[in-house]
């Protein structure tokens, strides 16, 4: 039976794609959350930052609406024209 | 801890090209397309414990709901599809020249295809729920009734007729191998599982950063 080299080198080229194709996914995966984990930590800074003077919106934005003074809702806005 | 598995698996791959390519004789009756087998067979043990692994965990995450066994059961499916992956399509490339065909719907062939199908689902299931619990839950139930197949895959050469070849290792009484070709097979395996190994703990560490990100 002749040597068949040409599947041979299919076969190690295939595995050899599926397992550097993982390796690579994996890495990039990690990226991506360390990038998020900056992000988030750079958030929360400036979320301090923000509190230490008074004006975070995301607190501002959960405090009860001072009666009589209602929040206007996105829906309750009239369309641009 | 995996950067150190890391580079055993790639030392270890280095080994197993030089046992397989170098030190194992070429076949007498198939030639040197044979030397498939190094990496077509120690892939599928490798998907084995990696689906035994997720089993396991599948198990342990179902009766306590610890966070950090469902991560291991996630991880090892994922690796062991992989491999059972690589496992399927260098049985294509082997089979093509030894058989005449590509692939046949077969005891063995069709079984392990139904594994992998299952597998698949596993995966796809974790990303079509949104909700974590749930989703992990719900896999841990799937990989549990995917792994239990494996027997199946194993056996079908005994129990049906097959084109496929019934195991020259894994079977009771000795090993009708060549010394020589045993030991390359064992070192390409021993390879494959530390890289399995090594995907296994790097991903189950991608998917606490993960969550601890979003958390």
């Amino acid at each position: 039976m002749p040597d068949n080299w040409s599947f041979v080198a299919a076969a190690y080229a295939v595995a050899a794609l599926a397992f550097g194709s993982y390796w690579r996914w994996l890495g990039k995966k990690e990226r991506e959350i360390n990038a998020l984990r900056g992000r988030n930590a750079a958030g929360r800074s400036t979320a301090g930052r923000n509190d230490a003077v008074g004006n975070d919106r995301a607190s501002r934005s959960q405090q009860p609406s001072m009666p009589g003074h209602p929040r206007p809702e996105p829906g309750s806005k009239a369309p641009i024209q | 801890m995996s950067t150190a598995l890391g580079w055993l698996a790639v030392a270890g791959l280095a080994a197993g090209l030089g046992m397989g390519f170098g030190v194992a004789p070429r076949e007498v009756t198939q030639g040197s397309v044979q030397r498939i087998m190094y990496l077509h067979v120690p892939a599928v043990w490798v998907a084995y414990l990696a689906f035994t692994a997720g089993l396991v965990a599948s198990i342990v995450y179902l009766a306590r709901r610890r966070p950090a066994a469902d991560r291991l059961a996630h991880a090892a499916c994922e690796v062991g599809t992989i491999f059972l992956g690589v496992n399927i399509a260098t049985g294509a490339i082997w089979g093509k020249p030894t058989w005449g065909t590509w692939w046949t719907w077969d005891a063995r062939l069709t079984s392990v295809a139904v594994v992998f199908v299952m597998f698949i689902a596993y995966l796809l299931l974790r990303q079509a729920i949104e909700d974590r619990e749930r989703a992990a839950r719900y896999a841990a139930v799937l990989g549990i009734v995917a792994a239990l197949n494996i027997p199946l895959v194993h056996f079908s050469v005994y129990w049906w007729r097959t084109l496929h070849q019934p195991p020259s290792l894994l079977k009771p009484g000795s090993s009708t191998m060549p010394p020589v070709i045993l030991a390359a097979l064992l070192v390409n395996f021993a390879a494959l599982a530390l890289l399995g190994a090594y995907f296994i703990a790097r991903r189950t560490r991608v998917l606490a950063a993960e969550e601890e990100a979003l958390a």
